[in-house]
């Protein structure tokens, strides 16, 4: 009986001896390169991509996506060079006329363009794509997009088939963006769906079956894991034909597992490493794209709080926080300052522009002269930050440090980002004089939802009650401008008075960081919040 | 034992109603709405008014509990907002790698656990015993999201043993070898701290256990230490194991939610940390319904295994 036991117990020890022995050999068994072929780039980006419906798409890391699978009219050229906005160019419009008045835009259509699918793309799958997003009616509606392509579609009167290859497109009133409005990405995207597969997957279907005329073709997707883009075979411009067969794209919203995988080679590339790992990552011989993109970190001031209703006091607010310190020595230097409201890469973006000197010893006194020769107290709410955010909580307390030195105490309060962009909705509550997000785009429409009184909480954002009614009228008159020029000197006659206002503080323009590993080449980074990746190979 | 097996799943019911209901007040008492997530903030609040009315949002809540508890009974969790695909499609896709990594992690806080509270409360008051102590005391310090990165360092980038993050890609070519390499760290892990809890308690049961007279009686009958520790010391000890490592399962859960996001592990934890980042109400409720189910159901197991074990809790 003992000795059964005992071989037993041997049995059992040999056994888990030998468990450990193939643990062992399975941990030394060289590890496969993920992506071993050069023909495929895996990219770890901030968060997996949200759903893939363009029309009601949401976050500027799905758009890095959507972009290379579906088209529009127009599009902004991504890989051109030296420029701080990206310039406009046809895309499934080969051309163009528009009326005198500004109003009506005729689009002569591409031909031979053929979705992905096979669909043939004409006038006919234009109207359908319209109908889509503004025409309740439509069978195949999609009701998200009404609210979240307003800025696109806000001054459209009506749009008709002429011919095979001929869209028109009327507005009830001029607008000097229409055409960058029509290329844009982001939240909402006035892009090419084929008729066909929204007929075949049903609306709610296109997110995970999207067809369009792009680039790359959509592969598959693990939800939470990554997406896969093939290469379109039959693209129709052979200047941007894809020198990759596919583009892996996989979530990833730990920073440091982002720059380990990269560093093993698990990842070619990653975007918005660690402002403090970029120098170890350097010195390991990955290759560093930085450069600066269409986004300014602003600050709202709540008009609400008794010592900010006195502009002397947001003056001095201003005038304390030391933004270029802030982008050289806690950003180093993956930020540059912003001044005035005007987003790098938007339109009237002015590089020699400045609003407030640094100056916390003129801030105090003015800060005295309004009556608070002892500061006051407050509180800054603040966003742990989304996809592209990095330790946005630092900032707050540089701000905090800052406004200390003259006297204004606050504490830091910080929520999550969904959260936090519903407090911004509703407007800053009582007894906080601050809030911070990321925004900015290659047009102006932003700021009809944070200027104008008509963007006042419910209704939009301008959440710290900044009542200027001038604000609504310069506007109005920016969007009917008939030149650029005149909608530039519009956008800067606004800039100047919110300046002057106070209304905000500009703190700085992010500059944008893509990691790759050395073999990977063709990389244009351009000032937008995606990157085109046709041009893109491995060596 | 059967019929006691079916009254303790019977009371799972009222806990799990419970759990869903707090998470469903909860989520619905946070400020924001699904509707004007849904339309975007272009929308005008005339149109998310009348969302809110189509979706049923502007209902009492305990109404729109009981729709949801309804469509739950019939399988359909609702649709994701972020993604817009069914949230059951997605929890069966995640809840595989999550009950994977829970398994290995629960495998190794068992028998480490059980191995190491042994090997120290066997051998009270010696060298054996004080390393055991202190090597689980500083175990049960270390936070998960450290420890993940600690380990990523240190056999993913300087020894290259180990992957960095996922399940094994490529999912059609992947092996069980592939899987298990990637499943060795994140599952160390997850098990670290609640494998130093289980191992420090149960070897006091062991300290208890050996000072009874039966292991005297065994002494005296010549049988080897050994023997005397994994037979005679261990029938007794097995009971309380089990109920004290059945506890961790939700401690495990905890742990697994930080080694999921830092080993890009994608299971439930991983999901659910997305679907709070992008306000996807639908997928957090499905998630955390699907992390208590499991959790009931595993403290059920061992509540039933140690009753198993014990006869006196027969009863």
């Amino acid at each position: 009986m003992i000795d059964c036991l005992r071989n037993t117990v041997v049995l059992a020890r040999r056994s888990l001896l030998a468990g450990a022995a193939t643990l062992a050999l399975a941990t030394l068994a060289p590890a496969p390169q993920a992506m071993a072929d050069d023909t495929t780039l895996t990219i770890g980006i901030e968060a997996d991509l949200a759903r893939l419906d363009p029309h009601i798409s949401t976050t500027w890391n799905t758009f890095k996506a959507l972009l290379h699978i579906y088209e529009g009219f127009v599009a902004e050229d991504l890989l051109a060079t030296g420029v701080t906005t990206p310039p406009l160019v046809p895309s499934l419009a080969e051309s163009w006329e528009i009326s005198d008045d500004k109003t009506v835009y005729t689009f002569k259509l591409r031909q031979g363009v053929t979705f992905h699918d096979g669909e043939p793309w004409n006038a006919e799958a234009a109207k359908f794509n319209l109908d889509r997003m503004t025409n309740p009616d439509f069978e195949f509606h999609q009701p998200g997009a009404v609210g979240m392509l307003q800025w696109v579609w806000g001054d459209l009167e009506s749009y008709e088939v002429i011919d095979e290859y001929t869209f028109r497109i009327t507005l009830k009133q001029p607008n000097s963006e229409f055409l960058r409005r029509l290329s844009a990405g982001g939240s909402g995207t006035p892009r090419m769906i084929s008729p066909a597969a929204v007929r075949e997957f049903g609306n709610d279907g296109i997110n995970a079956n999207p067809v369009g005329t792009g680039p790359f073709k959509f592969g598959e997707r693990e939800v939470g894991v990554q997406t896969v883009l093939v290469k379109n075979e039959a693209y129709w411009d052979p200047e941007r034909s894809p020198k990759l067969e596919r583009i892996v794209l996989r979530g990833i919203p730990e920073v440091t597992t982002r720059e380990l995988g990269l560093l093993t080679g698990e990842l070619d590339m990653i975007s918005t490493p660690s402002p403090d790992s970029l120098e170890y990552l350097e010195a390991q011989g990955i290759t560093l794209v930085k450069g600066p993109v269409s986004t300014i970190y602003p600050i709202w001031l709540n008009f609400r709080e008794e010592p900010l209703q006195d502009v002397r006091v947001r003056r001095a607010m201003a005038m304390a926080i030391d933004r270029e310190g802030m982008t050289k020595y806690l950003r180093r230097g993956t930020a540059q300052p912003a001044y005035g409201i005007l987003n790098f890469g938007g339109p009237g973006w002015d590089p020699d522009y400045r609003d407030f000197p640094y100056d916390p010893e003129a801030a105090k006194a003015l800060l005295a002269e309004a009556g608070y020769p002892d500061g006051f107290e407050t509180r800054l709410d603040w966003t742990m930050g989304g996809g592209g955010d990095v330790n946005t909580r630092a900032d707050a307390e540089w701000i905090q440090r800052d406004l200390g030195r003259i006297g204004i105490r606050a504490t830091i309060e910080t929520f999550d980002n969904g959260t936090y962009w519903d407090m911004l909705a509703q407007g800053i509550r009582e007894g906080s004089c601050c809030m911070q997000v990321s925004w900015g785009e290659t047009s102006f429409f932003w700021l009809d939802l944070i200027l104008p009184t008509s963007a006042l909480p419910p209704n939009g954002f301008n959440s710290g009650y900044y009542e200027n009614p001038k604000m609504a009228e310069l506007l109005a008159a920016a969007r009917a401008a008939p030149t650029e020029e005149e909608m530039v000197s519009l956008l800067h006659q606004i800039r100047d008075i919110v300046t002057e206002d106070v209304a905000f503080i500009p703190v700085y323009t992010p500059l944008q960081v893509y990691a790759m590993r050395p073999n990977v080449k063709g990389f244009v980074l351009a000032p937008q919040h995606w990157a085109d990746y046709t041009s893109v190979f491995k060596e | 034992m059967l019929s006691l097996a079916l009254r303790r799943s019977f009371a799972t019911v009222p806990v799990l109603l419970g759990v869903s209901f707090v998470v469903f007040a909860a989520l619905h008492l946070a400020p924001g709405d699904a509707a004007r997530t849904i339309l975007g903030y272009g929308a005008t609040e005339e149109r998310v008014q009348a969302l809110r009315a189509e979706l049923g949002l502007d209902r009492p809540l305990l109404i729109q509990f009981g729709d949801w508890l309804w469509a739950l009974l019939q399988g359909d969790l609702g649709r994701s907002i972020s993604l817009g695909v069914p949230v059951s499609d997605i929890i069966l896709d995640k809840i595989w790698a999550s009950l994977l990594l829970m398994g290995a992690s629960f495998a190794l806080t068992a028998v480490f656990g059980l191995l190491f509270a042994a090997l120290a409360g066997g051998a009270h008051r010696t060298v054996r015993d004080r390393l055991v102590t202190i090597s689980m005391l500083v175990l049960a310090s270390l936070p998960p999201f450290w420890l993940g990165i600690v380990l990523l360092f240190v056999f993913g980038l300087q020894l290259r043993l180990l992957p960095i993050s996922g399940v094994g890609i490529m999912e059609e070519s992947a092996t069980i070898l592939d899987i298990a390499r990637h499943l060795v760290l994140p599952a160390v892990t997850t098990a670290a701290s609640s494998l130093a809890v289980v191992a420090r308690v149960t070897r006091s049961f062991f300290i208890d256990a050996m000072g009874e007279p039966y292991v005297l009686a065994a002494r005296a009958r010549g049988l080897s230490e050994t023997r005397i520790v994994t037979v005679e010391a261990m029938r007794n000890v097995l009971p309380a194991f089990v109920t004290i490592a059945g506890l961790q399962i939700g401690y495990l859960f905890g742990s697994a939610l930080f080694s999921e996001i830092v080993f890009n592990w994608p299971g439930i934890g991983l999901q659910l940390y997305q679907a709070i980042l992008q306000r996807d109400f639908p997928v957090v409720q499905g998630c955390v319904l699907a992390i208590a189910v499991v959790f009931v159901i595993g403290n059920l197991i061992a509540d039933l295994l140690a009753i198993a074990l014990d006869p006196r809790r027969r009863g």
